[in-house]
This record gives structure tokens, C-alpha cells and sequence, in this order.
């Protein structure tokens, strides 16, 4: 039963992750595309565009949601590939809390950094 | 040491991303749709390390890296990325749409000779992987008109 939440969540993060990833490549990659269709832009990888998204609540919003949905959809479906190669319950349960300490870590490092480099 | 479950027959393991037996399309579309997942992880750690690590480093590690990153093996690199999302993205689709059963059609009596739901929507799985071709040569124009 609980397998089939975790399951279904990351079905739902899958769907979020299309809607949020699509509006980031789109706008970090379809310049030419986005310059046709009137929207003017300069380069996202600079240092000053980078440092004024990171100061937009929008942008910090959309990133931090992306960053969970993608740590939870890729950490369970590497979780669900290594469980499913090798079957025995030690190797899953050793699997399982790395997986989540793994995720907790990244998802603080990814979202704290930003924030905590707000001055510069 | 307890063993939850018992020795399974049937078991391949990874030999069975390979090869799984009288399996069409499908089962190379599962191949494909794990192998650009790990892809898409192992893209997804590098972007998190060099979009932490760089930037804490200052203005200046921060443009000498991006400048590194805009030659023309990482934007190959970046497209290869954008291949597996494209693929990853839509066929996820397909699974989320197929797997809860939505757009199968009614049951019918399994007569000889025999047609599976799957196999019946093969037409929607093609159009799905087609638009993933679509997202994939705008992405290819894109690059190639020196996008970033």
C-alpha cells in the first residue's frame, strides 16, 4: 500500500517536473525562438542575469519546487531500479535511508546556497 | 541474515533490459526510458554542483566556467541532455496515460489472433515519441543558431 503512494507521488512530481522543467529550458534555451516571438533576452548564463533571477520571488519559487520534485521523481526511480536488481532486504533498507539522507542534504545545500548568497 | 523474499524465478536483472524475451516496443522504450533517467540524474548532480560551487566562488570563477561550458563538446553534451529529457519527458506521459488505464479502449475476449490494449494504442505511443522528435530538432535549431 505504501509503495503504491510513493509510486503514485512520483507519477504527480513527474507531471510538475514537465510543467516547471519545460518553463526552464524554454527560457534558458530557446533564445532565438523566444527573440521571434517578440520576448527580448539577454544571457541567462551571465553572472547579472543569474544574480537578478535569484533576487525574483518567482524564479526562487519555481526553483526550489523544481529542486524537490526532481530530488523525489530521480532519488525513488534510482531507488526503484537498485531495489529491483538486487532482492534482498538489507540492501533495500541500507538503499532506502541513503536515498533520504542523500535527498535532505542535496534539497538543503540547493536551496540554502541561493539564499544565503542573497548580498553578493 | 533474513531474506524477505524468496528466490524469484524469471529473474533477469539487468540482462533483462537487453533482451526480455517476445516483448515489442515497449520493453525497449523501458530500456530507453531507465537509461536516460540515470542520464538525466547524473546531468542533474553536475548542475547542481557547478551551480552552487561556481557561484560561491565569485563573479569572476563564475564566468570563466560558463565560458568553458559554451564550447562546442559541453553544448553537444547539453543537447544529448535535452534528447534524453525529450524522450524521458513524453514517454512518462505515455506510462502516467497507459498505465492508470485511461485511453485503452473497452475489454474484448481474448480471440486468437490476439490484440493487447498496448499494442491496439501503438498509434498514440508513435505520436508521442514523434512530438519528443519535434521538441528535439527545435531544441537542435536552436543550439545550432548559437543559442546558449
Amino acid at each position: 500500500m505504501r509503495n503504491s503512494y510513493l509510486w503514485l507521488a512520483q507519477l504527480v512530481t513527474g507531471v510538475l517536473i514537465a510543467i516547471t522543467l519545460g518553463i526552464h529550458m524554454v527560457w534558458m534555451h530557446l533564445d532565438t525562438i523566444l527573440n521571434f516571438l517578440g520576448v527580448e533576452l539577454s544571457d541567462p548564463t551571465s553572472w547579472i542575469s543569474m544574480i537578478q533571477r535569484s533576487k525574483e520571488v518567482i524564479w526562487v519559487v519555481l526553483y526550489t519546487m523544481l529542486l524537490s520534485f526532481v530530488l523525489y521523481h530521480a532519488l525513488y526511480g534510482l531507488r526503484n531500479i537498485i531495489v529491483e536488481l538486487t532482492p534482498s532486504s538489507r540492501v533495500k533498507r541500507i538503499t532506502t535511508w541513503s536515498i533520504i539522507i542523500l535527498g535532505i542534504v542535496a534539497f538543503a545545500w540547493g536551496s540554502c546556497v541561493p539564499l544565503l548568497l542573497l548580498s553578493r | 541474515m533474513r531474506q524477505s523474499q524468496p528466490r524469484r524465478k524469471n529473474y533477469l536483472g539487468l540482462v533483462g533490459w537487453v533482451w526480455g524475451g517476445n516483448y515489442k516496443i515497449e520493453r525497449y522504450l523501458y530500456t530507453l526510458h531507465r537509461i536516460t533517467g540515470l542520464g538525466i540524474l547524473l546531468f542533474g548532480v553536475i548542475h547542481l554542483c557547478v551551480t552552487t560551487f561556481f557561484r560561491i566562488q565569485g563573479q569572476d570563477v563564475w564566468e570563466s566556467a560558463m565560458a568553458l561550458l559554451h564550447n562546442p563538446w559541453f553544448k553537444f553534451g547539453e543537447f544529448l541532455v535535452v534528447l534524453a529529457f525529450a524522450y524521458h519527458s513524453l514517454n512518462g506521459l505515455r506510462l502516467i496515460i497507459q498505465e492508470l488505464g485511461f485511453g485503452m479502449g473497452k475489454p474484448t475476449p481474448p480471440v486468437y489472433p490476439y490484440r493487447d490494449s498496448l499494442r491496439k494504442n501503438r498509434s498514440w505511443t508513435m505520436t508521442l515519441v514523434g512530438i519528443a522528435a519535434l521538441i528535439a530538432l527545435l531544441f537542435l535549431y536552436d543550439f545550432l543558431t548559437g543559442g546558449w
